[in-house]
């Protein structure tokens, strides 16, 4: 074991060049993903509202659009992204977008379907009651429906970005400078020691993974005592 | 819209058309390799986990957190460049050459590439930890009083696993597996990361040498939701067979 590799490179594998130039490393590593975790949330919570409330050729358009990216490797959506991009917009688009935006459909295409699960699993009765105390759709779907599917998917949210950290690492085949990248680059340009610095960055990898879910266990527990509190005070 | 018409233009040669087969060759190839040992591997790591023996299922735990929390990616990387500086340097060099066994004259075996070698490696042992989680759940849907009534009637706890759990277990796990055999394809593709020829990296190449973006990724694309159909379709004909069956015995 050699670690004055990873001592001597340990700035550029955290933040890049920041603040001469771009930042990269772990800092860009987790930008990208609490951007396209973010944006996938949105959308994943749009698309399955949409799945569950559209029938017929729009039900069977939507599950079609979303089977389709469930079924593409990652690595070939940053390649469309990356490429078409640029031709649809007229602009250049940075890559770190370009791949945010590969995340963000990846992501919410499967959250779609929890969410859309999340909210089958809530009974009709609540449906009914909302209904019956004059609530239009939408009104029912926003304070009855919602809160409470959102409760039961929250782990499928958390499973959902905890792969999208992993995933982010595909940046690094477009050349953007996050941590996978800044890694191979120290490791093409010391040429010894690669186990040292795949090991750390693994190990920097696995902390933003399982801090994650250990955040998210913490925050569900919280919000389920209170939930349980305001129960307990209701009745 | 001009833009759009100039993708669109012609088709690929066939040669390029036959670089993206001999990448699709190689990427079914991987996936069939890697099924097979993580399906293995994930049984003996599911074993392990849901021991009552902590030495055992302690381990397997650690295993599966180390190896789903970190990107398949850095793990092959790490597999590529970080085992040969670890291992003996005649271990390398014997791996890096160019080994084949024939068998009579028609059958030869050759030494898979190192870059092949990673690929499978890196990627069972990923998926490994996946498919011990979905055999694992596929036993614990296999009710208590099974195990008993097999106990009960005498039969050893070998014997209880191999007859009367796992045929129940393996029907429960089934669905979530085809999903991760479907993921395994998926995942095949980081490996050109490490110079693997597979079908991403032949698209990524015949896209450098002909410009046609739109073709050349296209028909990958096309290849990678072809490939998960068949599966899913499988799946689906499988699980028809098994309601089938499940007539006839009532």
């Amino acid at each position: 074991m050699q670690l004055s590799v990873l001592t001597d490179n340990l700035p550029y594998l955290l933040w890049g060049a920041y603040p001469e130039g771009e930042l990269g490393g772990a800092a860009l590593t987790v930008l990208l993903s609490l951007g396209s975790a973010l944006a996938s949330a949105v959308l994943g919570l749009a698309l399955g509202i949409g799945l569950s409330l559209t029938r017929g050729l729009p039900n069977l358009l939507l599950t079609a659009g979303i089977g389709f990216f469930r079924a593409i490797p990652v690595l070939m959506l940053i390649f469309w992204t990356y490429f078409l991009l640029p031709i649809v917009f007229h602009i250049n688009v940075p890559g770190v977008f370009s791949v945010m935006c590969a995340l963000s459909l990846i992501g919410g295409a499967y959250l779609a379907h929890s969410v859309h699960a999340g909210i089958s699993g809530i009974p009709a009765g609540q449906w009914a009651a909302g209904m019956s105390l004059g609530m239009t759709h939408f009104a029912v779907l926003r304070h009855i429906v919602l809160p409470q599917a959102l409760q039961m998917m929250l782990p499928s949210f958390v499973n959902q970005w905890v792969t999208l950290i992993k995933d982010s690492s595909l940046a690094y085949i477009v050349g953007v400078g996050e941590l996978s990248f800044v890694a191979a680059q120290v490791n093409s340009r010391v040429m010894i020691y690669p186990a040292e610095i795949f090991m750390f960055i693994g190990l920097i990898y696995f902390a933003l993974c399982t801090g994650l879910a250990w955040c998210a266990d913490r925050i569900g527990a919280c919000f389920n005592t209170r939930y349980d509190g305001q129960l307990r005070q209701a009745h | 819209m001009i833009e759009f018409h100039a993708i669109l233009g012609q088709m690929l040669a066939p040669k390029y058309i036959g670089w993206l087969l001999d990448g699709l060759y190689m990427t079914l190839l991987l996936s069939a390799v890697v099924a097979v040992l993580s399906t293995l591997l994930g049984i003996v790591i599911a074993a392990a986990h849901s021991s009552h023996q902590r030495w055992l299922s302690r381990p397997a735990a650690i295993f599966i957190a180390v190896f789903r929390n970190t990107p398949l990616l850095v793990q092959l990387f790490f597999w590529y460049f970080g085992i040969s500086s670890l291992l003996p340097e005649n271990t390398v060099v014997w791996l890096n050459s160019v080994h084949s066994v024939t068998f009579g004259s028609y059958l030869a075996l050759t030494w898979p590439s190192f870059e092949l070698l990673c690929a499978i490696v890196g990627l069972s042992l990923y998926s490994a930890t996946y498919v011990s989680e979905e055999i694992r759940s596929g036993m614990r849907g296999v009710a208590e009083a099974q195990r008993l009534a097999g106990a009960a009637l005498g039969l050893t706890r070998w014997q209880v696993l191999r007859y009367v759990i796992l045929p129940q277990a393996a029907r429960i796990a089934l669905p979530p597996l085809l999903g991760q055999y479907m993921n395994i394809i998926k995942n095949t593709s980081l490996t050109m990361a490490i110079g693997l020829a597979e079908l991403s990296y032949t698209s990524r190449q015949v896209e450098a040498q002909t410009f046609k973006t739109f073709q050349a990724f296209g028909i990958a694309t096309l290849f990678y939701i072809g490939s998960i159909a068949l599966i899913e379709s499988g799946g689906q004909l499988l699980r028809r067979r098994q309601r089938l069956t499940d007539g006839a015995h009532r």
